[in-house]
């Protein structure tokens, strides 16, 4: 059975998405055991990864131009060329072995979504700053950012297949089951949420695991005493040449949501392929 | 395994930490079942021989360690209610129980730290080369804490407070008071670089960053002491009848209090003026 990550990015005006995968792509091979660390990019013009100077580091490239960025995300399910899939944020990182929460949820699930998140001081994220739109239409409080699925899978197909619904009729989902807080965007954190709570499949899909684990770096649910518009206004971003991260005085070990795009700089990219070629 | 508690005192002018020192000792004897010694300096003992107080504490402890009084030169204000003094405070030898204690396992507490039960007793045989107190826990509402009693400072560690400390003395502990009293005298360095300020040494913020360093810059969901209940310094302990300890509790931190009382329950009573007011009483708890 086949797994792997899979990454969907699109073009953007002002963020470069395809860095972003590339070094998320480069921490999994860093990082991940063999059979644990296929990466499968989805793109809407292969063209850009001309620049790229390690596209080994994909191991298949999709193209595929049919939605925007967003939307994209929510056909994961057709766009896999794996039996066993995670589905990936671009503005993650990948710190140490996490094969072992793939092969769980290979051995244990169809259909897992991430429930929680953690602070960089690993505490649980209990501020629903970003969420009201959850708490006040009793939404399970999901996370598309690591996603698992199986190809094969009616279950996955029917949850995808209504995510997909809510994503291209946001107006009339939202009316209909969002009334008492109508998301900005009904992104796929909504979509997915509120697919799950219609087919009544949480429980199934999202029961309560200690993992994965995924530090959530969006600035005001750090449990800070005060507002932040970034969190680097805050804290550092210390990656040093082993691949080992520091923010502010913490060592992070679980997979790092980062957020802030600009992180993924140059300088971090030679760094993470420094380690990638000498592996 | 030798067991036993140790505590320091070294008096200023405003607080006699030895005389808070043999309640503290002799309550932590009574309670926990195990002898007790005393951290002191020579200044602190003369102090001790004028107030009449010395036999008392050589009937309480088995060892009064003389070291050098460690330097003044750390302030802070003290309520006594709703009044109110800056007083010089010497903490800064905390670092140095790993090589004073005369006892294989120990358990360090502050002077103003009342043992009631027996509830620490349960740690002794805790297989945690050191423990240091959670948190701690107010004892009207925790809402009467500030953030940075929580943590160390706004984007900084955990906050643990080392007014009770258990550790067995061996290699790793040695390591642990040693960083310690490196975090002491880098006390600047370490304020920059995990953003507490540093006007004022703390032992809770060294301990804290001695742990967080030692447990790989990271929170280890380890066992730790239990959180101390803490009556705060503009809170008033008022009376003391046998072991129940009646207290005033100012809500609002101002001048409105309410009374509560507490019975076998171990206690960090912060307004030292008042528990000085009733030492006598607590002396015949001893």
């Amino acid at each position: 059975m086949k797994f792997g990550y899979l990454i969907i990015v699109a073009e953007h005006d002002t963020i470069d998405y395809v860095q972003l995968a590339y070094g998320l792509a480069l921490s999994i091979k860093n990082t991940q055991r063999p059979g644990f660390d296929q990466v499968a990019l989805v793109i809407d013009n292969k063209q850009k990864l001309q620049n790229i100077k390690s596209d080994w580091v994909f191991d298949h490239v999709i193209e595929w131009d049919q939605e925007t960025f967003w939307d994209g995300r929510s056909w994961m399910d057709q766009l896999s060329p794996f039996d066993n899939t995670v589905c990936l944020d671009a503005d993650m990182l990948f710190l140490r072995d996490y094969s072992h929460w793939a092969e769980y949820f290979i051995e244990n699930s169809e259909l897992y979504i991430a429930n929680k998140s953690f602070t960089y001081r690993g505490e649980t994220v209990t501020d629903q700053y970003y969420r009201k739109a959850f708490v006040k239409n009793q939404l399970p409080n999901l996370y598309s950012f690591y996603t698992f699925f199986k190809k094969d899978s009616e279950l996955a197909k029917e949850f995808f297949n209504l995510g997909r619904d809510i994503i291209k009729n946001p107006v009339e989902f939202a009316n209909m089951f969002l009334s008492e807080h109508k998301p900005k965007i009904l992104g796929t954190d909504e979509a997915f949420a509120l697919a799950a709570k219609i087919l009544d499949i949480t429980d199934v899909i999202s029961y309560d695991l200690d993992f994965p684990r995924v530090v959530h770096m969006k600035p005001m649910i750090q449990n800070w005493p005060w507002p932040a518009d970034a969190w680097s206004d805050h804290v550092g971003f210390y990656l040093n040449n082993k691949g080992h991260l520091k923010i502010g005085n913490y060592q992070q070990q679980d997979i790092v949501h980062y957020v802030e795009k600009d992180k993924m700089n140059r300088e971090m990219i030679s760094i993470l392929e420094e380690i990638a070629w000498k592996n | 395994m030798t067991k036993g508690i140790l505590i320091y005192a070294h008096n200023n002018r405003s607080v006699d930490y030895a005389l808070m020192s043999i309640v503290a000792g002799g309550l932590a004897k009574k309670q926990l079942q195990v002898p007790a010694s005393l951290v002191t300096d020579q200044s602190t003992i003369d102090w001790m021989h004028e107030s009449k107080i010395y036999d008392k504490a050589q009937e309480v402890f088995e060892n009064i360690i003389i070291v050098p009084r460690p330097p003044a030169n750390n302030y802070r204000r003290l309520h006594d209610g709703v009044d109110h003094s800056t007083v010089t405070f010497m903490n800064g030898n905390r670092y140095s129980a790993w090589k004073q204690t005369p006892y294989d396992r120990t358990l360090m507490i502050d002077a103003d730290f009342f043992i009631f039960s027996k509830t620490l007793g349960e740690y002794w045989d805790v297989d945690n080369d050191i423990l240091i107190g959670e948190s701690i826990n107010d004892i009207y509402d925790n809402n009467r804490l500030g953030y940075c009693d929580r943590y160390i400072s706004e984007v900084g560690t955990k906050l643990y407070w080392a007014t009770t400390v258990m550790f067995t003395k061996n290699s790793y502990t040695k390591l642990f008071f040693d960083l310690v009293q490196i975090i002491l005298d880098n006390y600047q360095y370490f304020a920059d670089t995990y953003r507490f300020d540093s006007k004022q040494y703390r032992n809770d913020v060294a301990f804290s960053i001695a742990k967080h360093i030692l447990d790989g810059f990271e929170n280890i969901d380890t066992l730790s002491l239990p959180p101390v209940l803490t009556l705060l310094d503009k809170d008033i302990l008022h009376d003391v009848d046998q072991d129940k300890l009646t207290v005033l509790v100012s809500h609002k931190l101002d001048a409105n209090f309410c009374a509560a009382t507490l019975k076998n329950t171990d206690i960090h009573i912060m307004n030292k003026q008042s528990i000085v007011r009733n030492i006598s009483k607590l002396m015949e708890l001893v």
